[in-house]
């Protein structure tokens, strides 16, 4: 009977795990073979070569540092603004249904909207931005040029903050009343009450957002290939879109497949690192 | 046959497997059969994605695949190809892209085996890099054959061929061929009392300066390093030798070239520094909307700007002269996949598109400008302002990558080069660094 059972838990699991086989976990080991190899074809093996390469790669170190910084940024930028947004829209206010809408929509456009838009906006010669500016007599601003890394880790919080701070919302809401009304009468002030309740409240909603933010901004490639093409100079060359063109524009399919594999190596110690520290926090 | 054509050929009953019980088995459509039945289709269904797949299944395939690029969708080209399916009773699933998403596509295309027919390439050697790994196919035989017939090679301009010809086989047939010259404003240099445009650097310097006045700038350059290499070529400066595998060399005269180009933006001010977009199409708009002078382009921004400013009066002016009266070389070509199916049937579709009649028709709907020295010989095409200008400077064309696609590394040097002439032109950095780091990068690259 319970081998029976077994054998029907399995043929309902199968189509999902045969989905994952053919879609995810054979293109992993695939990719893993890939990296093997070099060559434009892929097909000279090269054992671990592909490794020790990205090791003394200065484009790649480069890459990864850039996106270090990027994630950095994101991920802080995102987490800061939106709780502060949050604690905001959680008071009783008009219209916070409203912004609370509003505040998603960038959040809920296609990535290759915004990254059209804002090289629009911000282009210095022919943007928007320069045109209000100038018609206010401010200066002109050239911050792709100036600011490349700064003006996407700003355009990519810009789009995520509304999303963060759905989330520290609902984080906000399941916080009872009744700590708040309990620190008040031990006669805690507002920035004591943020600081000892609020904060290490949401620290599960910190946790999660900044896991999600680290994996997310490691894997950037949308922005730098929309607005600046990693440029000037290298100046925003993430990593993942230095792969891409290893992979499409250079032909190197077995070092953009090692590339790939380190940074999910990166990813998961980072992940790793964060629920440790996070745990502890809770604990 | 497919997995789901498998399942639908097998005997009623067989989804019941082999472990089930009578009883069950009795109903006919049992749970496991159906769960079987499920995961068969979902396999089928797996099987059947890739809807955007380049080619059939070989013999007795009647689908035809065509890349081309997304911005030469023309109305003659439509007929053309129509007229092609109904010819050979097949259909073309034409699929068009922007060129780096052609590139991209490509490049997975060679990957996967799974490929094209034909396919446009954007003149700058793609057709080299994937001769070199045996990716492209030769059209030798086919040029022997039909060649005397279409003129070719010797109605092309010669320098529109270096970037088709790998180890002495030819790989591609120019399909458009451009170059770039300067627009300029006549309005505007009319205004200022300018009667002609500047044929010269020296010139083209005084009279971006006499242009450049409030909001409005002498000149706008690129951020596309590709608008360096007329600079360069007018300065003596060779981009690739093959034989030496020499990069950028007189290394003196490229700093020249690379600190002209600095100092008008930096030290002049007579052009805007160029944004660090990935959209090149800035000088352009500068120009319809009245803030540049002048701007260094070429057939292809004719149609954008009658379309966004049909008012503007703007004339073309030969290529500028420092050491020598020239000027780069685009433009587009076809070349056949290694591995295609049709390869029969994508020469023929070669022949009809480069033939005069439909070089004529092409230009005549759209501007764009052709590789025959027939079609630049026609009267007509003389006498016309715009194209007879393009034509006449053709005559000064040069290839710049002069066959570097054979090196396969293309794509990196164009990324070196990039790097570098932005760090110059939208950086303010210094020209003798970009130019030397070009050099060192590049020659790690290629070996030079």
């Amino acid at each position: 009977m319970r081998r029976r059972q077994a054998r029907t838990a399995f043929a309902f699991l199968a189509p999902a795990l045969l989905f994952f086989a053919l879609l995810f976990f054979y293109p992993l080991a695939r990719e893993l073979y890939t990296s093997l190899f070099t060559g434009a074809a892929a097909d000279r093996y090269t054992g671990l070569g592909n490794y020790t390469k990205a090791f003394g790669d200065p484009v790649a170190r480069h890459a990864f540092w850039v996106t270090v910084q990027y994630g950095l940024g994101v991920v802080v930028g995102a987490i800061v603004l939106g709780l502060v947004l949050a604690v905001i829209l959680n008071q009783r206010m008009r219209g916070r249904a409203v912004f609370r809408g509003i505040l998603l929509v960038p959040y809920l456009t296609s990535i290759a909207i915004v990254g059209l838009l804002w090289r629009n906006i911000l282009d210095p010669d022919t943007g928007v931005l320069n045109r209000v500016l100038h018609a206010l007599g401010a200066p002109e601003q050239n911050w792709l040029a100036e600011h490349p890394l700064a003006t996407i880790v700003c355009i990519a919080v810009w789009q995520q903050v509304g999303y963060t701070t759905v989330l520290f919302l609902a984080g906000l809401q399941g916080i009872p009343e009744l700590y708040y009304e309990a620190a008040a009468v031990d006669g805690a002030s507002v920035w004591h009450r943020f600081r000892h309740v609020t904060l290490p409240l949401l620290a599960p909603t910190t946790l999660f957002v900044s896991v999600i933010g680290v994996i997310s901004a490691m894997q950037e490639f949308a922005l730098p290939y929309l607005v600046t093409q990693g440029g000037p100079n290298n100046a925003s060359d993430l990593y993942v879109y230095q792969v891409w063109k290893t992979a499409f524009n250079f032909r190197d399919f077995g070092y953009a497949s090692a590339l790939s594999y380190l940074l999910l190596i990166v990813i998961l110690v980072l992940s790793l690192i964060q629920l440790k520290v996070g745990q502890r926090g809770e604990k | 046959m497919s997995e789901r054509q498998r399942t639908n050929d097998l005997p009623p009953g067989r989804f019941d497997g082999t472990g089930a019980a009578p009883g069950e088995r009795s109903t006919g459509w049992t749970r496991r059969g159906l769960l079987g039945a499920g995961a068969a289709l979902g396999v089928g269904a797996l099987s059947a994605c890739g809807g955007n797949a380049p080619s059939g299944n070989g013999s007795g395939d009647k689908t035809f695949t065509l890349y081309w690029n997304a911005g030469h969708v023309y109305k003659e080209y439509e007929q053309l190809i129509a007229q092609f399916e109904k010819d050979h009773g097949i259909t073309v699933n034409w699929q068009k892209f922007q060129w780096p998403d052609l590139l991209t596509k490509l490049t997975a295309d060679m990957q996967s085996g799974q490929v094209a027919d034909l396919v446009e390439e954007d003149g700058s050697g793609w057709p080299l890099s994937f001769a070199a790994t045996g990716d492209a196919h030769p059209l030798d035989d086919y040029i022997a054959a039909d060649g005397e017939q279409i003129g070719f090679p010797d109605d092309w301009f010669a320098n529109s061929l270096r970037n088709g010809r790998y180890r002495g086989k030819t790989y591609s047939i120019p399909l458009h061929l451009t170059c770039n010259l300067l627009f300029y404003n006549k309005t505007m240099f009319a205004k200022a009392g300018i009667d002609k445009p500047p044929s010269t650097w020296d010139e083209f310097l005084a009279v971006a300066k006499k242009l450049t006045r409030g909001d409005q700038y002498g000149v706008s350059l690129n951020s596309d390093p590709g608008y360096l290499s007329p600079w360069m070529l007018q300065n003596g400066v060779k981009y690739w030798i093959p034989s030496s595998k020499q990069i950028m060399t007189p290394e003196r005269a490229a700093i020249e070239a690379m600190q002209f180009q600095h100092d008008l933006i930096y030290k002049h001010k007579v052009s805007p520094a160029p944004s660090a977009t990935s959209d090149y199409e800035g000088p352009e708009k500068l120009f319809v909307a009245k803030r540049a002078a002048m701007i260094l382009s070429g057939p292809w921004d004719f149609a954008p700007i009658k379309q966004t400013a049909p008012d503007l009066d703007y004339g073309l002016a030969l290529p500028l002269k420092r050491k020598v009266r020239t000027t780069y070389l685009a433009g587009s070509g076809v070349f056949i996949p290694a591995k295609a199916k049709h390869k029969e049937l994508a020469w023929d579709l070669i022949k009809r598109l480069t033939a005069l009649k439909v070089e004529n028709a092409v230009t005549k709907e759209t501007g764009v400008t052709m590789p025959r020295k027939s079609w630049a010989k026609q009267s007509w095409v003389q006498s016309d302002e715009q194209i007879g200008a393009v034509a006449r400077a053709l005559a000064y064309g040069q290839s710049w990558t002069n066959g570097i696609g054979a090196t396969g590394k293309a794509t990196e040097l164009a990324d070196v080069m990039r790097s570098a002439y932005q760090s110059t032109v939208v950086k303010n950095g210094s020209a003798a660094a970009a130019v030397r780091s070009i050099r060192a990068n590049s020659a790690k690259l290629v070996g030079g």
